[in-house]
């Protein structure tokens, strides 16, 4: 298990009521972490409709998940 | 003749229409007062046959822009006091709004378009010429006005004219429009471009401060033309009253420099990405949800929209300002921000080109990411559609399949092979058991909603490849 921070944005942010959390994870990739929260969470997105950054990167979802990973979960947004 | 110039008082009887349900008279009369001094006398000047010409011109064009079954126009030259009536506007029409509207507009126009002039005296005994509308277009007027910002060294002379030959397209005249208007008619934008089509709601106003409580139920094209001609006469603006589509997308975007995404519709977004693209225009796209906004400018050399999101996500799944609620001040501040960003472009400053901003307006974090071209991207793979994707048919399937035309009900002609019909938005609430080929106009809608549901788990969904033009439907 690693801990990794999670950080919320737009309709994810609204869903899951918070914008920032640090989780405990078992997943090996960032994809998989990310499937975990949308199931746990019911998100209501598909992981492939989600962008994720590390840092100020947007990272691929093969990208091995690592202790104090700082993953920022970006939907599309509609609203205007 | 609808336009009357005349030096006698006016007199101008209403004429009779059967089908008028609306008939209405507006009297402009000479007041004590303008800009706080005491005004004793009036005195209006024209050039006459050129301001006869104008005033008709406006007249016909009232005519056919409201519908109306009559509209008619007095203005008084010579010397009038207090209390006289300097104009006469009547228009009649079916219902009572238009010819309320019509009155309106024509008034504006008169100001803005016919020359005539008036003198006023004052209770000092000084008297001046003013236009009888707004600011006069004379050079130097422009002058002043920019003077403030033709200071920067980085503005100056070129930079002004830069802004002046500019032509920027807005797309969505809502929440984020209101935020990005002012700024940009107030620089000097030389053209603007508004594409919209819905009437002013009352629940639009807490964000919307384009409009004012009695625009309600009026378009917001027009409203919104109607603000930018009031902050800057001398500004060229466009109205298209619809909104953007496959069909229309090309010619609406083609004449502009500049493209702004002020729109609350995810296909809208991706659609306009799709032909800014193509077109090789910049454009900044913007979106707000609750308390936050993403801004990104896509150059035509930089990664685009669907580098970012390769999958064009259903409108309905990421919430919406009517679903999620939104702040006023947000779509506010984002479309400031878009100004900005098309206002640096054309000065040939830093912009947001390879960058997402996610800013939060609650904390005041702004967090902007590098975006990169995606190999994933349809449009900047460089891959086609239809090799890259096997769910793109070129022909109808030999196998058994169910074929589903997905436009909206009223979309014709039909199709002429037994079909069903389904709208795209309820074909998301369906699950698809047997193989389904949908069908739209020109095989885009269908391809998005295909590859939707492929995502979603449905393996028996197909896209027919360019739609109602493929020729196993012929």
């Amino acid at each position: 298990m690693v801990r990794v921070n999670i950080r919320y944005f737009a309709v994810l942010r609204e869903r899951r009521g918070l914008s920032e959390e640090q989780i405990e994870t078992s997943a090996a990739t960032i994809g998989e972490c990310v499937n975990q929260l949308v199931v746990e969470h019911r998100l209501g997105l598909p992981v492939s409709l989600i962008r994720v950054a590390i840092g100020t990167d947007f990272a691929d979802e093969s990208t091995p998940v690592q202790e104090g990973m700082q993953l920022l979960l970006i939907p599309p947004v509609a609203g205007g | 003749m609808s336009f009357i110039l005349s030096f006698e008082p006016l007199a101008l009887e209403p004429r009779e229409h059967a089908e008028a349900g609306g008939f209405v008279s507006f009297e402009g009369k000479v007041r004590n007062h303008a800009q706080g001094r005491s005004v004793i006398l009036l005195e209006y000047e024209a050039y006459p046959e050129m301001a006869t010409a104008q005033g008709n011109e406006l007249v016909e064009e009232a005519m056919e822009r409201f519908g109306l079954l009559d509209a008619r126009v007095a203005h008084r030259l010579g010397t009038l006091n207090i209390g006289d009536t300097a104009v006469v506007v009547q228009a009649a029409a079916a219902h009572r709004r238009e010819a309320f509207e019509a009155c309106e507009w024509i008034m504006d126009q008169i100001k803005w378009r016919v020359p005539i002039w008036k003198r006023e005296t004052y209770a000092d005994g000084v008297s001046e010429w003013v236009h009888a509308g707004s600011a006069p277009a004379e050079p130097h007027s422009d002058q002043i006005r920019f003077e403030r910002q033709m200071r920067l060294p980085q503005v100056g002379d070129v930079g002004q004219t830069n802004l002046q030959n500019a032509r920027v397209l807005l797309v969505g005249v809502g929440g984020l429009a209101a935020g990005s208007l002012p700024p940009l008619v107030g620089a000097g934008i030389g053209a603007i471009g508004l594409v919209d089509a819905d009437l002013v709601e009352l629940s639009n106003l807490h964000r919307q401060t384009l409009f004012a409580s009695s625009d309600a139920g009026r378009q917001k094209v027009e409203r919104a033309a109607a603000f930018a001609k009031r902050l800057r006469p001398a500004i060229e603006v466009e109205t298209h009253f619809e909104a953007l589509s496959e069909t229309n997308a090309t010619r609406l975007v083609d004449s502009f420099d500049w493209v702004l995404d002020g729109t609350d519709s995810l296909d809208t977004k991706f659609l306009l990405n799709e032909v800014c693209r193509k077109l090789g225009k910049p454009l900044v796209t913007a979106s707000v949800h609750q308390f936050e906004g993403q801004i990104m400018t896509i150059l035509p050399d930089g990664p685009c929209l669907q580098c970012l999101f390769p999958e064009v996500p259903p409108d309905h799944c990421v919430g919406t300002c009517a679903t999620s609620g939104v702040l006023g001040v947000v779509p506010g501040i984002l479309g400031a921000m878009q100004a900005n960003e098309v206002i640096k472009g054309i000065l040939g400053l830093p912009t947001l080109d390879r960058q997402l901003a996610l800013v939060d307006l609650l904390t005041l974090d702004v967090t902007r990411l590098e975006r990169i071209f995606n190999p994933k991207c349809p449009i900047c793979s460089g891959s086609e559609r239809s090799s890259a994707l096997e769910w793109d048919l070129q022909h109808l399937p030999t196998f058994d399949f169910d074929l589903i035309d997905i436009r909206e009900i009223d979309e014709q002609p039909n199709l002429k092979r037994p079909h069903q019909r389904i709208p795209m938005t309820s074909c998301y609430e369906q699950t698809f058991v047997r193989p389904t080929v949908f069908v739209c106009a020109t095989g885009r809608r269908s391809f998005r909603l295909a590859a939707n549901l492929r995502a979603a788990g449905n393996r028996h969904v197909f896209s027919l490849l360019d739609g109602l033009c493929n020729p196993a439907l012929k």
